[in-house]
């Protein structure tokens, strides 16, 4: 057992909620009809939210799993989760010790962060040419 | 200072853009940011430059820097050593002795006016020798290496106000770091130990925006410290409808019901481990089955049984600092001259806790 996540623990205790379930809920609906109608992409943060033990995997279980699933390997594993409401990603950081960092809810069409960058696309076209030239 | 930004040292290890972008995201949920700074904040470390961190450790237990060592947010090995040039740590450096007191020395020559100063415990004022490092009363060294420091942070609560070594009778007397710093920008980290996640969160802070965020009137950060325990407690609810534990073994304790009855300070305490929890969000004392003790409000040893509701009078003390705080006047203020007129008697006064202090029927029956 390497982490404390390996404890396996399981929560039966309904009774136990904060009350933040359904306003989560509202603030996604809301924020799927702005990115409608003007695009506007919304993050929530998970964290910054208390939650009651079991709570947030209620949430997770709500929002269910889409059609995509996207992992980035940058300082630590990344995974992009699309749900079952398209357009809604459950985003969970993790550090190179595969701790949890971050969780986010996103609504956009696609997270920014998966697209390639500006910076990276020029830096391996650099390396694409001192490649071939070596070869030649 | 380093000549090198952040941005630069992350490039050279090989780091994407991507890696930039999650690493930043991480800080700013590590920040208590809402997530649509992320931008500003990926501006500001492209330029953020690595300052020089003098840290010394008074009268404490080593717990702020255990806590600090444990947070796994990025990562404690990323926080110092990309972020921060840790010049001098008495229990973390390899250095001992003289080679150890010139790199606090050549750290404050080389960054005159720009080094940060974080301190950990309290400092004793009725005989400096009760605590010297290298033969050097904490006093003086605190005063030596703040004279030229950009800023000051006070981490933990014996640092910010006094915490364990200032609990009546105060026998070393032992005094906060705010009260013998006044000028400079001073940020009070209080808890015993502080959420290792809001040290190195205002740390990122002060390192990405070059600036303190913005404090309450004990000097805390308000993004961590703004809302009492109780509000944001998920057992909140079951205040709010009067149900409570009324022993630690009872149906209502089995039920996760509030625990105020059992002398939580949750309503009292301003922190945020409702939120940002212990051990990698694994949990917190309420989560735990115990109430909150109020660690990070000043004097928080003299402030009665941890086992009393709030409700309950627990001598002159908690009294003169619930009038206090009715007043608006800072409870440290109060503490201070309650320290002074009832330092004799206060030893007559602390009553340990027995088991009888785990309910309130049995509470309630002494008293009555």
């Amino acid at each position: 057992m390497q982490h404390l996540s390996d404890i396996k623990i399981a929560v039966d205790n309904p009774s136990l909620e904060t009350g933040n379930l359904p306003g989560i809920l509202s603030e996604i609906e809301q924020a799927l009809e702005e990115l409608l109608n003007s695009k506007q992409v919304h993050r929530i943060d998970l964290r910054a939210m208390p939650w009651s033990a079991g709570e947030e995997h209620k949430l997770e279980q709500m929002l269910g799993r889409g059609e995509v699933t996207i992992e980035l390997n940058a300082l630590g594993k990344s995974i992009f989760q699309e749900t079952r409401y398209s357009g809604v990603w459950l985003i969970s950081h993790y550090n190179e010790a595969e701790e949890l960092i971050g969780k986010i809810i996103e609504i956009s069409y696609l997270p920014d962060m998966v697209f390639a960058q500006q910076e990276d696309i020029s830096r391996g076209l650099e390396r694409l040419k001192t490649q071939r030239s070596q070869d030649s | 200072m380093s000549k090198q930004s952040l941005l630069d040292m992350l490039q050279q290890q090989g780091i994407t853009r991507r890696g930039f972008l999650k690493y930043c995201s991480a800080l700013t949920s590590l920040m208590a940011l809402p997530p649509s700074m992320m931008p500003a904040v990926a501006a500001a470390l492209e330029t953020a430059r690595r300052p020089s961190v003098i840290w010394l450790s008074f009268q404490e237990c080593t717990g702020c820097t255990e806590s600090l060592t444990r947070s796994h947010s990025p990562t404690i090995e990323g926080l110092i050593f990309n972020h921060i040039s840790l010049d001098y740590h008495h229990t973390l450096q390899a250095a001992s002795g003289t080679a150890a007191e010139q790199a606090r020395e050549q750290a404050m020559h080389d960054n005159k006016g720009k080094y940060l100063v974080i301190v950990d415990g309290s400092i004793p004022l009725d005989n400096p020798g009760f605590s010297t490092i290298a033969g050097i009363s904490n006093v003086d060294m605190l005063r030596e290496t703040v004279a030229n420091a950009h800023a000051v942070i006070a981490v933990g609560t014996c640092a910010a106000y006094g915490g364990l070594p200032h609990a009546s009778p105060n026998p070393t007397g032992a005094v906060s770091v705010g009260e013998l710093v006044k000028d400079k920008p001073l940020i009070n980290i209080p808890g015993c130990p502080p959420v290792p996640t809001v040290i190195s969160g205002v740390l990122a802070h002060y390192l990405t925006f070059g600036s303190i965020p913005e404090l309450d009137e004990l000097g805390r950060p308000k993004v961590f410290y703004g809302q009492s325990i109780h509000d944001r407690c998920y057992r909140r609810s079951f205040y709010d409808k009067g149900k409570f534990a009324m022993s630690f073994d009872d149906e209502g304790a089995r039920k996760g019901w509030c625990l105020y009855r059992l002398g939580c300070k949750g309503p009292m305490t301003y922190n945020a481990c409702a939120t940002l929890k212990w051990n990698q969000q694994t949990s917190w004392p309420v989560e735990s089955g115990h109430g909150c003790l109020g660690c990070s409000e000043p004097d928080f040893w003299d402030a009665g049984s941890f086992y009393r509701a709030l409700s309950i009078p627990d001598g002159d003390y908690a009294k003169a600092a619930g009038y206090a705080v009715a007043a608006g006047v800072a409870v440290g203020a109060v503490a201070g001259v309650m320290n002074r007129s009832t330092k004799a008697s206060a030893v007559s006064q602390h009553s340990p806790v027995s088991v009888d202090d785990f309910s309130v029927n049995k509470n309630n029956n002494q008293e009555g």
